[in-house]
């Protein structure tokens, strides 16, 4: 195990911003930590840096409580949101300066640096100081001055946020190539679910300081815990209707076509949540669903409210009495005001927990 | 002026441009001449007076052409011994610049970076000590100086010196260090510095302008100082400000004499200020940092 983490927890004041983490990540693993803005992901990053003292709980790296050590005992590297780059030295002395550190002879570093600063691309940008160059240029930098020491532990902090649109899913494609190559354990702290699901090998979900669910980001889309995480992921989300459990262990929703197609293991899922006194949702991704003949079976009449179409697909926002729900389809001649059939692929619904909980 | 170009095609334009800017510089150096001979005027006619005789500088209209003598700055070295007194003043400002700088730097980080109970109180305290009029704290200060055995020695005034610089530095280096990005000290902590080589090798060099400004400031201040030197020195050592007013003689000024002291004074000062140029523009106009 590369990275584990158990029980941590910081409170700054009365505010609780991560409470009672376990993550285990492996290695040459690419875990995410994806989450809204203040959800705690990049304070359990620093405290997996070593920048923050942790209230509670504890650290291992390969093994080796590191809990308490600086930063620079743990063999780590780390690439900041704002690069932090050091604006006095040039582009070369400052992929150098971890080297230099470190002590490590002359001759040795210029080969590490030069070889480094080639395979990013920033070979011709050598002299220059970090204010003249582009925020695109100044990333690779950082990623070439995390990279050159081969830590055994790579960090991100929302590397990429800074840059423009186009320029971030370049530089995705190019640090995914680039770590899978070097085989590093990583690190990725991201807001963006775009980043996190093509990305990693691994995603966990943060909301207000807890882990809500970790898994592969196929797995997560696919089977999303929570409703926060039903929402947080997919675009448009994922459409939830509020469920409840009758008398006779019937799941009831207001599309209750649907909820009768319930596989058996979200059925179980659902009393169980009902015996705990939990409220759920009945959950279904607008492209598991599918305009179809009014009168179908197990079909349910929806009144069209807009269409979007975006080209490659198209995004019909129904309605069915006070539910609104979005399906996706391909192309469609559906217009607004019609009156559509929908029916859902039934393997593909699912029970969601309404309350977020800490993942146990 | 759109105008003017778009009717005449391009290089009647351009030339007009030309003469426009030629003009405008010519203007800017007007003005940046006068300015300077504003403030120069009486930093020459101190340097003129310095190596006139006394009949010359009270001569009216003043002369601009007269025979020079170094007896003003004869009588400073010889009589009056300013060599002494320059040593003495060297000696005390050098060694208290250094302290305030050392100390209040480090201070001036703990304030910036860390965060402990009571921080803006301590740093409201440190403030505190300038807020003193310093010739209350004078008589008090004779009377410590006394029963310690360090009355008229150098170290007393560089006690008192480096203490009274020490708020300056603290404060103004304070904001220096705040505007340095954290991640930056982040990043070099990853990199494998400790605090102490974060400090030294990443904040220190991106802070030079702010200490350079602030350390020019300090020396002057006490370079200058004149009422503790004055009260809590008596032959020993005795600093040059103290030792210039004896200009002040006991039927009239000499302002000769007076005239040779301030040049010997302002020396040090103008040389340090000229080897600080490059930093101070930027340091004074605060807040040069940025990645």
């Amino acid at each position: 195990m590369s990275i584990k983490v158990k029980g941590l927890s910081k409170r700054f004041g009365s505010h609780v911003a991560v409470r009672s983490l376990d993550i285990e990540i492996a290695d040459g693993e690419f875990f995410v930590l994806l989450g809204p803005s203040g959800c705690g992901k990049s304070t359990t990053l620093r405290m997996i840096a070593g920048l923050d003292v942790p209230s509670a709980g504890q650290v291992s790296i390969h093994g080796r409580d590191v809990t308490y050590a600086e930063p620079r005992h743990r063999d780590i590297a780390m690439v900041f949101q704002d690069y932090g780059l050091y604006p006095n030295m040039t582009v070369y002395q400052n992929i150098e300066f971890p080297l230099k550190v470190r002590k490590v002879p002359k001759p040795e570093r210029r080969g590490k640096i030069l070889d480094t600063a080639e395979r990013l691309g920033i070979g011709d940008l050598l002299q220059r100081k970090p204010g003249k160059i582009s925020g695109g240029q100044r990333q690779r930098v950082s990623l070439a001055r995390a990279l050159v020491r081969s830590p055994h532990v790579f960090l991100m902090d929302e590397p990429l946020s800074n840059l423009d649109a186009a320029l971030r899913a370049t530089m995705r494609t190019e640090i995914r190539q680039l770590v899978a190559n070097l085989g590093i354990t990583t690190v990725y702290v991201t807001h963006d679910q775009v980043e996190a699901m093509s990305m990693a090998d691994r995603i966990g979900i943060m909301h207000r300081g807890d882990m809500i669910q970790v898994g592969a980001p196929l797995q997560v889309y696919d089977n999303p815990r929570t409703k926060f995480v039903a929402q947080f992921i997919g675009s448009p989300p994922m459409n939830l209707i509020p469920a409840t459990l009758s008398r006779d262990g019937r799941v009831t929703s207001s599309l209750q076509p649907f909820a009768d197609l319930l596989p058996e293991a979200q059925r179980t899922g659902a009393i169980d949540l009902a015996a705990r006194g939990v409220p759920f949702f009945l959950g279904v991704r607008p492209e598991h669903l599918t305009v179809c003949a009014s009168g179908s079976a197990n079909c349910v009449e929806a009144e069209v409210e807009i269409v979007e179409p975006l080209g490659q697909t198209t995004n019909i926002h129904l309605r069915v009495g006070d539910t609104h729900f979005v399906l996706v389809t391909g192309r469609s001649t559906v217009t607004a005001g019609s009156m559509v059939g929908v029916v859902a692929n039934p393997e593909h619904l699912r029970v969601v927990e309404g309350e977020p909980r800490p993942a146990a | 002026m759109t105008v003017y170009s778009a009717a005449h095609g391009a290089a009647p334009s351009r030339a007009a441009r030309f003469t426009r800017r030629a003009a405008g510089a010519a203007g800017a150096y007007v003005l940046a001449i006068l300015a300077t001979a504003f403030f120069a005027l009486p930093l020459v006619w101190i340097a003129l007076s310095s190596v006139k005789s006394e009949a010359d500088i009270s001569a009216y209209p003043p002369m601009w052409i007269f025979t020079p003598t170094a007896a003003n700055f004869e009588e400073l070295f010889g009589k009056l011994k300013a060599f002494d007194a320059l040593l003495n003043s060297a000696f005390v400002v050098c060694i208290s610049t250094l302290l305030a700088m050392i100390m209040g730097t480090m201070a001036a980080y703990a304030l910036a970076r860390f965060s402990f109970r009571g921080k803006e109180n301590v740093a409201l305290q440190v403030l505190s000590i300038r807020m003193m009029p310093a010739i209350v704290s004078v008589i008090p200060l004779f009377i410590i100086a006394r029963s310690l055995g360090v009355f008229d020695t150098p170290w007393l005034l560089i006690a008192i010196y480096a203490l009274n610089g020490l708020p300056f530095v603290v404060w103004v280096m304070r904001v220096f260090i705040q505007d340095v990005p954290k991640s930056i000290e982040e990043a070099a902590m990853i990199d494998g510095c400790g605090r102490y080589e974060v400090f030294f090798r990443i904040t220190l060099p991106l802070v030079v302008p702010g200490l350079a400004a602030v350390l020019v400031i300090i020396f002057m201040f006490s370079w200058n100082e004149y009422l503790f030197a004055s009260m809590l020195t008596s032959s020993h050592a005795k600093t040059l400000p103290v030792l210039a007013a004896n200009a002040i003689k006991p039927k009239a000024i000499s302002w000769g004499l007076s005239s040779a002291a301030a040049v010997v004074m302002s020396l040090p000062v103008i040389l340090l200020v000229l080897s600080a140029q490059r930093y101070l523009v930027r340091g004074l106009t605060l807040g040069a940092v940025k990645g």
